[in-house]
């Protein structure tokens, strides 16, 4: 988290594991022939499957995200969650998705690192050095 | 895009003086069978998964804590995306963002190579009554 993030995906790949990102949902997604008109490309299929993340009292644009997301919850094995990261709008920018995401990493009882997003160089050095601690520790 | 083909964004943190015209003609230089597009952050990369991914492994030495990457949902070129087909990008305040970050990652990288062991810093938290109390009677006496 964030899904999309270039810093998280970079770590994660160059420390050895698998990272499962937005973009591989969306690549999915705009680029599969059969899917009709992309971009805009919400099957009845992802809105079945965002209600299994979400309830139906829900609003639209979380469950949206969660047919997306939720997939790559299941799919997951361990989960790293950078805090108060800024870039919290665009294709990420609904916080309350993220307040689920969160409650359905932690609900899955996979290990979880939370670090504050960083500012300055020590906690960038701090988060940069939990993250490879994290992860080799998953090995 | 199916399963065997892959698009990737190689983004080249602000402080290497690794340029993308030199990325780019290092990637040329694999001979492999992608598509390459130079753009401003470093340069986006097309083609099957293995491919790729040999493409990535091989521009990082060339500057391996300075040059990042991470895939990319929309094909190269693709019409939706492009800024001269007034494509919107969405995704691009978060890689601006995120950009002006890697110098502070490098940071981290080195300090990790080195292991070194960073202590937390506490963030600052709400003053306690007790505390604050105690400050009002320094402060008025």
């Amino acid at each position: 988290m964030p899904p999309n993030s270039l810093i998280l995906f970079d770590l994660v790949e160059r420390f050895g594991h698998e990272p499962l990102s937005a973009m591989k949902a969306i690549a999915e997604r705009v680029t599969d022939l059969e899917i009709d008109s992309p971009p805009i490309n919400v099957t009845s299929e992802d809105v079945k499957k965002g209600l299994k993340y979400a309830g139906i009292e829900v609003p639209s644009g979380i469950r949206g995200r969660l047919a997306l997301w939720g997939p790559l919850i299941d799919e997951a094995e361990a989960a790293i969650i950078m805090e108060d990261a800024p870039y919290y709008f665009g294709c990420v920018g609904c916080h309350r998705t993220n307040e689920m995401v969160k409650y359905l990493l932690r609900k899955k009882g996979i290990p979880i690192l939370e670090i504050p997003y960083p500012t300055n160089e020590e906690e960038a050095k701090f988060m940069v050095t939990k993250i490879k601690e994290f992860l080799e520790g998953l090995k | 895009m199916n399963e065997k083909n892959e698009t990737r964004m190689i983004v080249i943190a602000p402080s290497s003086e690794i340029t993308p015209d030199q990325v780019v003609r290092f990637l040329h230089s694999l001979g492999k069978n992608i598509a390459i597009k130079e753009t401003c952050y470093g340069a986006m990369i097309e083609g099957k998964k293995e491919d790729v991914q040999l493409a990535v492994r091989e521009v990082r030495k060339l500057d391996p804590n300075r040059i990042y990457s991470k895939l990319r949902g929309f094909p190269v070129g693709d019409q939706r995306r492009c800024r001269a087909l007034h494509g919107s990008r969405p995704g691009f305040t978060q890689l601006e963002k995120e950009w002006e970050m890697l110098s502070l990652i490098e940071k981290g990288l080195r300090a990790a190579e080195k292991n070194e062991r960073i202590a937390e810093k506490k963030k600052k938290g709400k003053l306690s009554m007790d505390d604050f109390k105690r400050i009002v009677k320094e402060v008025i006496g």
